[in-house]
């Protein structure tokens, strides 16, 4: 049975990230077959596992050669530890309908049965805002059935959790998708691992793991690469390991009780963020 | 100038066209035709395309729909969506189409079309109690991302609190994705087909022994046609999207309302589908992909054209039958063959030789380019408005075992098409009424044949597939021909 997981979170908060070391941790630590579909237009979710920012997306593709030449060998490649990525690229900014790419790209997948072959464990990376009914694709009914969320102690990435949470209960009912927890990918913020477990807590759900922040992630970064592969022993690609090793053995998925904006104002001024 | 090239100030003679006017050789390139610009001549270098050869994609899952029993298409979508596709059926069949639609409007694409569809499918179920919704996407509801499995999901739940589970079970509700720019009416029927089937075909059980037929969009007169050959066969069978009795029947007084068609295929039989002896789609492009997909989804024989227009084909499609019944081809069939083969043999002093242009949906354009090399026509070029992976080979074959060479459009447009019909030389077009002014130009005759036949009547009531159909197609043939090159007084003398 592949597991389907879709990762949501504010921009800027580090999905990407998160995502292609902990999907290296899985391959890398624990022998799983990982495949990433980014689904983000700019096509930069799986540049760290193939040490190159994809250059053919299945957009690209099906622009330049036409849908049926649109195959597996074409935009799937192999990157470290064997994870299968595939991007589903997009129109330039300000053009275009990015969100119908999305649904056209996972349909060319599934056609192609991508998500079927020989695969443990697929991610789907999705742009921060779930701004229309395309980015919400990968959570529609057999798709994705996971979702976790990137958050770090912030405010703004709290609010941004909480209301991805609002727009997953309407899908949990219809689809069956459900929340697997929060990744704390921590900004070091004062009192952060206890404002996000009360978080949790509050809506319903665990913090699957708190990823603490480490300057090797950059380093590795600017290396093209994912901290697992980078320095398999350091603090950090350990810390992907346990989460990954969590996301593994997780057996808590809930539909989430978003909180009302008064609540989470609440909740932000008693940790004291808000000066 | 008429276009018999006389003053229009000489009135039609009375006592037939006279030898002056006997046109035995024609070269269609003349003076008054306009050189275009030769590189804007090919669809494929120009952005804009030029009285297409198609139409768009929720048409075809809408024709699907109707052909089944108490089944009604809810088009997801703008009500002119549904509009141009009745007004479409009613020009083609004189029949009225009930289609209801969401009646998207801004607000619809900027909050998605979940409570249109919701609230009209309720309205739908409630007031019409139909056997089964066919649910139509169309590119706006693709385009905003409607997620419309959710949607039938709310829309079921919803219902069944009003009238209950078990009122509700009794419509089946299918969706089909049709977003217009990823094809043509031939694809939104080839997904319909595998739409109905994954959705309704039950589980194998007992066999039926019955055999099934997805003809494809065909006239009503063609399907009834492909019915009497197997009923003389004595084979059972389930056509899927039986449209004979749906666009052509009778005007009684309706006996119940809301009034359907008596004809469709039921409901039941779609179910009982898996447990049939093979699938046959007798069109490749329209239900292709419902045969393959009973094929992998059941394991079940898929047999996959070719569409059964002339002799050759005919046989091939009873042999094939024969073969899976092991029930003989009986003597009547036989004698049917025997009544074209003599009529064609009859015949063959004025089909022979003839250069014939036919353009269409990929199947039926195949199917007529055999029938016209059996008749010793010449095929000088062929035309599909859909695009196909396999169209070029399936006419190449043909115009290697009869050694012609047609020049093959393969999605192209019907300007390309008359562009390069112009510069050769001609006798006959086979093809519909999107080709009347091409004809006209060229002074040749068009026979018509396939789905978007409007300017004449009576054309869905008689088929062109069959022996019988070989019969009736050739018989218009030859008067057509007549009617352009042969002098009434001449004629008398044949």
């Amino acid at each position: 049975m592949v597991r389907k997981i879709a990762i949501y979170g504010k921009g800027g908060i580090g999905k990407s990230t998160t995502q292609q070391n902990t999907a290296a941790a899985m391959a890398h630590y624990f022998g799983k077959k990982v495949m990433i579909h980014g689904c983000d237009p700019k096509a930069d979710s799986t540049r760290l596992i193939l040490g190159i920012k994809m250059q053919e997306t299945i957009m690209d593709t099906l622009r330049e050669l036409g849908e049926d030449e649109v195959t597996l060998d074409k935009v799937m490649k192999i990157g470290f530890g064997g994870v299968k990525c595939v991007e589903s690229g997009g129109p330039e900014p300000g053009v275009g309908c990015a969100g119908r790419g999305v649904i056209t790209a996972i349909n060319l997948m599934e056609e192609n049965g991508a998500y079927e072959d020989d695969v443990d464990f697929v991610f789907f990376d999705v742009l921060g805002d779930v701004v229309c009914g395309g980015f919400a694709m990968p959570v529609r009914e057999g798709k994705a059935q996971e979702i976790y969320i990137v958050a770090s102690g912030e405010m703004m990435a709290l609010y941004a959790a909480n209301n991805i949470c609002r727009g997953m209960v309407k899908y949990a009912e219809q689809s069956g998708v459900r929340l697997g927890g929060i990744i704390c990918n921590s900004r070091k913020v004062d009192g952060e691992r206890e404002l996000l477990e009360e978080f949790c807590e509050k809506i319903g759900t665990q913090m699957i793991h708190f990823v603490p922040r480490d300057n090797i992630v950059q380093k590795a970064e600017f290396n093209r690469k994912t901290v697992v592969e980078f320095d398999e022993n350091c603090n950090q690609a350990l810390e992907y390991k346990a989460l990954a090793e969590k996301m593994i053995n997780n057996d808590m998925f809930v539909i989430p009780k978003p909180m009302s904006m008064d609540e989470l104002e609440q909740l932000v001024v008693k940790y004291g963020l808000v000066d | 100038m008429s276009t018999n090239g006389l003053p229009d100030e000489i009135p039609i003679p009375i006592k037939g066209i006279t030898y002056q006017q006997i046109k035995v050789e024609k070269i269609p390139m003349s003076e008054s035709y306009i050189q275009r610009d030769s590189s804007l001549i090919p669809t494929a270098s120009r952005t804009v395309s030029l009285n297409p050869c198609r139409t768009c994609m929720p048409l075809g899952a809408m024709f699907a729909t109707l052909g089944v029993h108490r089944g009604l298409p809810f088009v997801q979508g703008a009500q002119g969506c549904t509009t141009y596709v009745r007004y479409t059926f009613c020009r083609i069949y004189k029949e009225p189409a009930i289609i209801a639609n969401a009646s998207f409007h801004e607000d619809a694409s900027v909050f998605g079309g979940q409570k249109n569809f919701v609230t009209g499918i309720r309205n739908l179920v409630v007031r019409y109690k139909p056997d089964l919704i066919g649910v139509v996407t169309t590119c706006s509801s693709e385009i905003i991302g409607d997620d419309m499995t959710s949607f039938i999901k709310m829309a079921k739940k919803k219902i069944a609190k009003e009238i209950g589970e078990e009122e509700m079970e009794k419509t089946k509700i299918v969706l089909i994705n049709t977003p217009s720019f990823a094809g043509s009416h031939v694809v939104g029927y080839d997904r319909a087909s595998k739409a109905f089937l994954s959705t309704l075909a039950k589980e194998k059980t007992e066999p039926n022994n019955k055999i099934n037929i997805i003809p494809g969009m065909m006239s009503p007169a063609d399907i009834k046609e492909i019915k009497h050959l197997l009923e003389v066969m004595g084979v059972d069978n389930i056509v899927l999207f039986d449209t004979s009795d749906v666009f052509n029947t009778p005007l009684r007084p309706p006996m119940e309302l809301p009034y359907y068609p008596k004809g469709g295929t039921k409901v039941e039989e779609i179910e009982d589908m898996a447990n049939s002896m093979a699938t046959f789609a007798l069109s490749p492009h329209e239900g292709g992909a419902g045969a393959k997909f009973m094929e992998k989804k059941f394991g079940m024989q898929a047999i996959i054209g070719p569409f059964p227009m002339g002799v050759k084909n005919t046989d091939a499609f009873l042999k094939t039958v024969s073969q899976i019944t092991g029930k003989p081809v009986p003597d009547e069939l036989l004698d049917e063959r025997g009544l074209l083969i003599d009529y064609m043999a009859d015949t063959l002093n004025y089909t022979m030789q003839k250069k014939v242009a036919i353009f269409g949906d990929p199947d039926i354009v195949v199917g007529a380019t055999r029938f016209a090399c059996e008749l010793g026509m010449e095929p000088v070029a062929v035309l599909s408005g859909t695009p196909s992976k396999i169209f070029n080979m399936q006419i190449e074959e043909i115009a290697k075992e009869y050694e012609v060479s047609p020049k093959i459009f393969n999605g192209s447009d019907l300007f390309e098409f008359e562009e390069y019909l112009k510069t050769i030389k001609l006798d006959i077009i086979f093809g519909n009424s999107k080709g009347v002014d091409i004809a006209r130009e060229l002074e040749v005759p068009l026979v018509r044949i396939g789905l978007m036949v409007w300017d004449r009547v009576g054309y869905q009531k008689r088929p062109v597939v069959g022996y019988r159909g070989g019969e009736f197609l050739l018989t218009e043939i030859v008067n057509s021909i007549l009617d352009y090159r042969f002098p009434d007084d001449r004629t008398q003398q044949l």
